[in-house]
């Protein structure tokens, strides 16, 4: 079987590349951070040097190790989801459900290994520029050198590997369960209907994002720049919850738009119909974009509120500060690559998935700028709804940290930064799916339907 | 030119509903050329039900999309209904097809996610037409589908859905209606009910039909049959029967053989 896997893996190197640069990435990031840990241990730092070291390792760190963790898990179960119809006939043809479980493990196993050697020289340099970020704010003294050991090595590669086997360990099992007739069937089919597990963790997730807005206007008030340790993290807690509840979301978009569409013509017609039956389809996009908007929002304004306060009151920042400043964007940096990653994955996917949809509706006597324009109007749906999504996310950081830091719910920051931030998510999804979408028209209908 | 007489009922119009006039048809470059359509010329009146045989590789398929406008021809004109089939792109040639060609396929090609009644109009909507939902229930109703307006295809069968694609192919009034094979993935009994909707079509509402089949007893349904052989036809009866369909299918079969060898001896 692992001999199929490597052929297998040769032969869609398409459907692998944004799982492979999600795990590249990621370990890279990974390492970069938990080389703090290995220069604070060969160093012998002491004292403050030593806890900003390790602060930076598990905080930010952290935060790089959940992105990419997700990212991974995203872009692997679509890279499986893809070949479902491979799958299918793999098990017609006698293959057992558990020998196609080791061919797609060891796929991603393999892939996690390649992945993470080659993140290793990025690692280290990504790992010596930040050491230098914080001589350069005297936070850690210039005599600590820079050294690259083995926590690092062992956290990048052996995050990366167990993240992507379980990852698709958990898809391979529900790929595989499915019986060969109804893989074969093709049922492309979701409407979008959620396991109780999922709500559950969407709750837990928009509980977790309001208790710290609360721990903020409460405990944090009045505490200056620390009130960011809580706050900070609300908007990318919220965002996870809505993102979770995306399928429901998605289903009362397309309901609310429908009508809108229908007044456009034809292809909004056509976006109407067949957005109401792919609403899982729909939800696995949107959920890139709502991590986008509310982190990048999120972060941006608090970190604008934050520089507007320490200007009410004259002060100039501390190195610390400065470095929290310059780590925020590391973070929100982190976030755009990561969701932007899934993003384009995950509409060239589903766009690719519906060539012969597409191929039929040209039959139908669809041209392919109606088809364009479908697929137009459902990423705007997609853009919009993943905006309103996310802004709320944001408002979970933004209000409370305005009211602990400056008394007032309204953040400061200029609207150009919104808008950046909504013109980069719409941009993203609006050039990606056009682009997939006028490749998969480019095939001759009945070549497309067809075949 | 194999020309015939519709059944003519209704007192239809009796033009000429088809036309091919030295279509070609040539796939792949200059290394591995295939001649698909060697100058195939031909002239289907209105209201005739033709069906088009001939050994797998022949050409039925090409000959179909290349006359139903799907495909272009390397060279030759293709009139439909008195107008030609021209067309720089897409575009163009689909909104030639949406006002005078259906097609139904035989792998069905109905849209997973609309349901009956949405497929059934959606060419109609697409092409802009103001949306008759008491012709496309008639129509429905007509493929006996009546009770089944909201399903979605996959809860159907492949008879009912072979029977969804004829209306929606019917619901636009084409002037001309092609069928690639659609009883191949069907019951004989599925296959008969489809058989009976092209056949009444063509009686009732002077449909023009051309069908292609690999199954002699399709092609008894039809008023006439071409015989099609690499690329060029090389045959026609009136009238098939079952039997005679077979037992000239396997003299052609026969005949292909020996020009075959004779072509490399
Ligand atoms: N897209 C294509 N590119 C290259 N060659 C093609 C293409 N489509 C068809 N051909 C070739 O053209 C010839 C005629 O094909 P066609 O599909 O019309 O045959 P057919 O009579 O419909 O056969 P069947 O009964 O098996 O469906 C064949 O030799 C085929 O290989
Ligand atoms: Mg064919």
């Amino acid at each position: 079987m692992f001999g199929l896997a490597l052929r297998s893996l040769r032969h869609r190197t398409g459907a692998f590349a944004a799982s492979f640069l999600a795990m590249f990435l990621g370990s890279a990031i990974i390492m970069a951070f938990a080389s703090m840990l290995d220069t604070a241990q060969a160093s012998g730092a002491t004292g403050t040097a030593r806890e900003t070291l390790s602060i930076m390792a598990n905080v930010v760190g952290g935060w790089g190790l959940l992105l990419s963790v997700f990212a991974v898990a995203s872009t692997l179960t679509l890279a499986v989801r893809q070949r479902a119809q491979e799958i299918a006939l793999l098990k017609s043809v006698g293959a057992t459900p558990a020998q196609l479980r080791r061919m797609i493990t060891g796929e991603a196993a393999g892939l996690a290994v390649l992945a993470a050697l080659l993140g290793i020289v990025p690692a280290m340099l990504l790992g010596r520029g930040l050491l230098g970020l914080l001589h350069g704010t005297d936070q850690v003294p210039s005599d600590i050198g820079y050294s690259f050991g083995p926590v690092a090595l062992s956290m990048g590669i052996g995050i990366t590997l167990v993240s992507a086997v379980a990852a698709a360990m958990i898809t391979a099992r529900r790929t595989t369960r499915v019986r060969v007739a109804e893989s074969m069937a093709d049922a492309a089919v979701g409407d979008g209907r959620m396991s109780r597990k999922r709500i559950v963790f969407a709750v837990l997730f928009l509980v977790a994002a309001g208790w710290e807005a609360l721990i903020t206007v409460t405990v944090m008030d009045g505490k200056g720049s620390d009130a960011m340790a809580t706050s900070g993290q609300a908007d990318i807690l919220a965002a996870i919850g809505l993102a979770l509840l995306s399928p429901v979301i998605m289903r009362g978009a397309t309901a609310v738009a429908a009508g809108p569409l229908r007044a456009l013509g034809s292809a909004g017609e056509l976006a109407a119909a067949t957005m109401r039956r792919r609403t899982s389809a729909l939800a696995s996009a949107v959920t890139p974009v709502i991590l986008f908007v509310g982190t990048a929002v999120g972060t941006l304004f608090l970190q604008a509120t934050e520089n507007a306060a320490m200007d009410d009151a004259g002060l100039a920042k501390t190195a610390e500060q400065k470095s929290i400043e310059t780590l925020n964007f590391v973070v929100i940096g982190m976030v755009v690559l990561f969701t932007a990653i899934m993003l384009v994955n995950t509409l060239i996917a589903a766009i690719a998935h519906r060539r012969r949809e597409f191929g039929q509706t040209r039959l139908a006597g669809a041209t392919p700028g109606q088809v364009l324009a479908a697929v137009g109007l459902e990423s705007a749906v997609l853009t919009v709804t993943g905006v309103l999504c996310g802004t709320v996310a944001s408002v979970f950081t933004i209000v409370p940290f305005g009211l602990a830091r400056r008394d007032s719910a309204t953040p400061d920051g200029s609207v150009w930064t919104y808008v950046a931030v909504v013109a980069l998510a719409a941009v993203l999804t609006g050039v990606t799916a056009h682009g997939a979408a006028r490749r998969a028209v480019r095939v001759p209908a009945v070549e497309a339907a067809l075949r | 030119m194999f020309g015939r007489k519709g059944p003519d009922p209704a007192g239809q119009a009796t033009g000429e509903a088809l036309r091919l006039e030295g279509v070609r048809k040539v796939y792949g470059t200059d290394g591995n050329r295939v001649v698909a359509l060697d100058g195939v010329s031909l002239s289907l009146p209105a209201g005739s039900f033709t069906a088009v045989m001939g050994p797998s590789g022949s050409g039925k398929s090409t000959l179909l999309q290349c006359a139903a406008g799907l495909d272009s021809p390397t060279e030759g004109r293709v009139l439909v209904d008195g107008a030609e089939l021209t067309g720089e792109n897409e575009t163009e040639l689909t909104k030639f097809r949406r006002q005078r060609i259906g097609f139904v396929f035989q792998q069905f090609n109905l849209l997973p996610t609309l349901n009956v009644m949405q497929n059934v109009v959606l060419p109609l909507k697409l092409a802009g037409r103001k949306v008759d939902r008491e012709l496309a229930r008639e129509v429905l109703g007509r493929v006996g589908l009546a009770e089944r307006l909201g399903h979605l295809p996959a809860e159907l069968s492949g008879g009912q859905q072979q029977r969804v694609a004829i209306a929606r192919a019917l619901v636009t009034r084409p002037h001309v209606l092609f069928a690639d094979e659609p009883t191949g993935a069907l019951d004989t009994r599925s296959a008969r009910d489809v058989l009976g909707l092209l056949q009444e079509s063509v009686h009732m509402s002077g449909q023009t039909v051309v069908m292609v089949t690999h199954d002699p007893v399709a092609a008894s349904f039809a008023n006439a049959v071409l015989y099609l052989a690499d690329g060029r036809i090389v045959g026609h009866q009136s009238a098939p029967t079952a039997e005679a369909v077979a037992e000239r299918m396997t003299h052609l079969a026969e005949e292909v053989e020996r020009q075959r060898t004779m072509a490399e001896a």
